[in-house]
């Protein structure tokens, strides 16, 4: 590791800890559920949150106001770390939120073919990625699912969806694959093996989430083979057919020779809810990552992890404001916090 | 004689010199750091400037051994 590496990393990574120290604690989002929604909203206007609270108040109300915050603050955030950092860190910063360019075309292409007004797809848009707010709006105003693929013609993304038949599943599973496909390659193009490790784990809890899902809903091994992303750290090529092609109880019973099995362990009687499945592998994660970031502190690993805790936390929080709009019990919205 | 004064006044300056790149070595990625964490909270500000002068220690120690070998060697 050189001089000038070090350096790189020792400003960028001192700044997302400082970051991260001004993240919302995790003992506040129980007292949250106890709260009202206005009183949540006046606690973010306080927070980190003040600036985009304020800028969109004349527009907005309510859940709406909310969700737009935080959405804004999170695309700033990540925006921010483009713009702060240098040569390999940045290069990796900007592959790595690409996710949100494929969060935002999934997006808007789910919301035209289901038939979304403009407004409540725009709602759900984060503009962290490569594509622009600008663009984004842009393709929103268009009113079939050929014409957004069509004018996405000039973006990295295409070739992911110029297969599309109607099925919207193919599409999506493609633009998970292009990108994570990118992000290995760009992994092995930096020759940061930290980055390739923090990498190759998340691979192996979405492919875990996958296969939980579509043994649940019953499908075959060929199917579910089709939508598995290669690449994974612990769960290689041989071990995903193997595992895809197992019934539901034998399934999770070979799981006990991974490590992520400790994430599920203690709901292994009772795994009827994926939903509890599913938070205890984002858990898993998320405490990889910080863990790790630890373990090599003058690496990328310390702005992923805040890059991943920047997103639970807003998940979390727009879990709790979703949950108590729609009047659900406070151990149905906690059971779905990742804390 | 003259020559001995000489090698030592080298010493020294060979001593303050590395010393002083050394410190600097250090004091750069500490710096930078310190400027990444006040860029977000102004409150980092005392303890940044307090992490990037430990490394001085090191440019003391040369000039140390420098005024050693010139005040004590050279007499």
């Amino acid at each position: 590791m050189g001089t000038s590496h070090t350096v790189k990393y020792a400003y960028i990574v001192a700044r997302v800890r400082a970051m991260k120290g001004k993240l919302i604690p995790k003992d506040m989002f129980p007292k949250f559920i106890n709260m009202e929604i206005p009183e949540i909203t006046r606690f973010i206007g306080e927070s980190e949150y003040k600036k985009d609270v304020d800028e969109l108040g004349k527009k907005y109300k309510g859940t709406d106001l909310f969700e737009h915050a935080l959405n804004q603050n999170l695309a700033l955030t990540y925006r921010k770390l483009m713009e702060v950092s240098q040569d390999e860190a940045n290069y990796l910063i900007t592959e790595y939120l690409r996710y949100w360019d494929i969060w935002n075309i999934k997006t808007i292409i789910r919301g035209k073919f289901s038939g979304a007004s403009e407004e409540e797809i725009l709602e759900d848009v984060v503009s962290a990625g490569q594509l622009r707010y600008r663009d984004l709006t842009e393709f929103i105003k268009i009113q079939t699912v050929e014409g957004v693929i069509a004018a996405l013609a000039k973006t990295p993304y295409y070739p992911a969806l110029v297969g599309y038949k109607g099925v919207l599943a193919d599409i999506e599973n493609s633009l998970d694959k292009l990108y994570y496909s990118g992000l290995v390659e760009a992994g092995i193009a930096s020759k940061d093996k930290y980055f390739s490790k923090f990498l190759r784990t998340e691979i192996d809890l979405k492919n875990l989430k996958t296969l939980f899902r579509m043994k649940r809903a019953g499908l075959e091994r060929e199917e579910i083979q089709k939508l598995l992303i290669p690449g994974g750290m612990e769960l290689k090529a041989s071990d995903l057919s193997r595992l895809s092609s197992l019934p539901f109880p034998e399934f999770v019973r070979a799981l006990e020779e991974f490590s992520y099995w400790e994430a599920i362990r203690d709901i292994s009687n009772d795994m009827n809810s994926l939903t509890n499945i599913e938070t205890r592998l984002d858990k898993y994660g998320i405490l990889y990552a910080c863990r790790i970031s630890y373990y090599y502190p003058l690496s990328i690993l310390p702005v992923l992890d805040y890059i991943v805790s920047k997103k639970i936390e807003v998940d979390n929080l727009r879990m709790i404001v979703r949950g108590k709009e729609t009047k659900l019990s406070e151990d149905t919205i906690k059971s779905h916090l990742v804390m | 004689m003259v020559l001995d004064a000489g090698m030592i006044a080298i010493g020294a300056g060979i001593a303050v010199g590395l010393c002083g790149i050394g410190a600097g070595m250090g004091e750069q990625a500490i710096g930078a750091a310190a400027v990444g964490a006040m860029a977000e909270d102004e409150k980092f500000f005392g303890k940044g400037l307090l992490m990037t002068v430990i490394p001085e220690s090191i440019a003391i120690f040369g000039l140390v051994v420098a005024l050693i070998l010139l005040f004590v060697f050279n007499a």
